[in-house]
């Protein structure tokens, strides 16, 4: 699984890194950052989560 | 009042151009069943003072096209002279000045105050705590975010009944009429900017370890903030973020009240509070709606709206549209997708969502820890207020230790 964060959208909610710290940080501005785009199969259900809660769907992914 | 389009036609409405809710006094403590008629039947509605959008759909698409929804001053008229900074400003301006704040809202710089804002619900609960009883809108969430607010500032905690006064008399501003309203709001206006500046004149010969301090010297575009712009920084914030934090936080011990079977789960296991001030956030939405002025002609959902039109977005109803959440009535602090909209979205998402999220989760994790049993009054119901949902009567009882 792949994951990438657009970043004409993200805007700094933080859903994604609070809920997932293991795949989403936050750069300065509270605005995402993917420090690894390829998931391991043990963090794609992370993954899903921080997709799921992002209210700009600005995280996707790519199976 | 029995249809959503029969309470905007026949609300309020002519003696309140300037509010953008279509709430009143009698709804604004349970607006679901309308959000939910505006869904389903009118989710693109006209009234008298502007067009309502209700859906997920369209609520998401407005916040995001901000040269088409803009939000400048033509938006809404608070007694502002100049445009609010960042919310009164259009791109590509806007970003400069989220740059300079964000760091200073951002995750990171506000879990510094945790510790602090635990303290202060505590000593707020300290006060009541043996009479078995409290008003929860005056003992807890006036004064948390306030006192919080002026302490992030560097404002003497004595001014907080001014900050109150000024805060109350531009978003429920007293009058009969829309102009007497506006003159109150103006008057205030005024004396919001003389408060600042004057607090800014000291800052200005001595700097403290505060925010005022740091926006003197903050940079945007290589030139220093000007002293116009930290004010109209200044008068946002004051109406940002003293009433949408205790409106939120009376809205949820509210329902906590009502809903004994909820606040037990809370009780039990503090784990879920974080996903319960998520959710309540979604449910509640004590900020319903958020206003903004078309700037073309477009079509949304059939219907055609033109450029001058005056919109609401209406994020109460965008946060129960079952096209985005499943089983929207079921409040459930486990939801495992939660797209809500209750600090907006796009370039103008509340730049105090996280400071607003740390109050909420530890006043919560707090007023459980210390008073788990609490009820309303017997005989007693809670009031909201229109426009944002402040509880300004809850009376609550409990036992005592
Ligand atoms: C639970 C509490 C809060 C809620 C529900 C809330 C809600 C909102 C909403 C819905 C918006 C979008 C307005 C729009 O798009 O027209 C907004 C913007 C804003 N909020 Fe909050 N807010 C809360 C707390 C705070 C706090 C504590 C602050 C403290 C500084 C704050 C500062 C701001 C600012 C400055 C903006 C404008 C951002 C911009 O235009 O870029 N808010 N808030
Ligand atoms: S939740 Fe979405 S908008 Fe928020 S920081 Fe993550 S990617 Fe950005």
């Amino acid at each position: 699984m792949k994951v990438r964060v657009d970043p004409e959208l993200c805007v700094g909610h933080g859903r994604c890194y609070v809920l997932a710290p293991e795949v989403f940080e936050a750069d300065e501005r509270g605005l995402c950052l993917i420090p690894v785009a390829e998931v391991p199969p043990e963090l794609e259900a992370k993954a899903r989560i921080g997709e799921e809660n992002c209210p700009e769907r600005a995280i996707v992914i790519e199976d | 009042m029995d249809t959503a389009a029969g309470a905007a036609a026949t609300g309020n409405a002519d003696e309140l151009p300037d509010n953008p809710f279509v709430l009143d006094n009698e709804t604004a403590g349970e607006p679901q069943p309308i959000f939910k008629t505006l869904l389903s039947d009118a989710p693109v509605m006209r009234t008298d003072f502007g067009v309502v959008i209700a859906r997920h759909e369209d609520a998401q698409f407005a916040l995001r096209n901000s040269e088409l929804f803009s939000s400048d001053m033509d938006a809404i008229s608070i007694g502002n002279v100049r445009p609010l900074i960042p919310l009164q400003i259009n791109p590509p301006d806007h970003v400069k000045y989220r740059r300079l704040l964000d760091p200073l809202f951002a995750p990171k710089q506000v879990a510094l105050l945790e510790q602090d804002v635990r303290e202060l619900t505590n000593q707020l609960i300290d006060e009541f705590v043996d009479r078995g009883e409290c008003e929860f809108n005056s003992s807890v969430a006036i004064p948390l975010p306030c006192t919080v607010f002026l302490r992030l500032l560097g404002l003497p905690l004595e001014d907080l009944d001014l900050f109150l006064e000024f805060k109350d008399n531009i978003i429920r501003a007293p009058g009969e009429t829309d102009v007497e309203m506006a003159r109150v709001r103006a008057a205030t206006g005024e004396r919001i900017y003389d408060y600042f500046n004057h607090v800014l004149d000291e800052r200005e010969v001595e700097r403290r370890d505060d925010l005022l301090s740091q926006f003197l010297d903050a940079q945007v575009d290589d030139h220093k903030l000007t002293r116009e712009d930290i004010l109209d920084i200044c008068y946002l914030f004051l109406l940002a973020g003293l009433d949408t934090v205790t409106a939120s936080l009376g809205c949820m011990v509210s329902y906590l009240a009502q809903h004994p079977e909820q606040r037990r789960r809370l009780v039990d296991d503090p784990t879920l509070v974080p996903g319960a001030v998520e959710e309540l956030l979604r449910w509640e939405t004590p900020v319903p709606g958020v206003p903004r002025v078309l700037t073309r002609d477009m079509e949304i959902a059939g219907e055609q709206l033109k450029a001058g039109d005056h919109i609401t977005v209406l994020l109460g109803s965008a946060n129960i549209d079952e096209t985005e959440f499943p089983e929207p009535d079921n409040v459930d602090f486990e939801r495992p997708a939660n797209r809500h909209m209750a600090f907006g979205g796009g370039i103008h998402r509340c730049l105090g969502s996280h400071l607003a999220r740390l109050e909420l989760r530890v006043a919560l994790e707090e007023l459980h820890r210390r008073i788990p049993d609490y009820a309303l009054k017997p005989g007693e119901t809670p009031r909201y207020t229109q426009g944002i949902r402040a509880v300004e009567y809850l009376p609550l009882v409990f036992p005592a230790p």
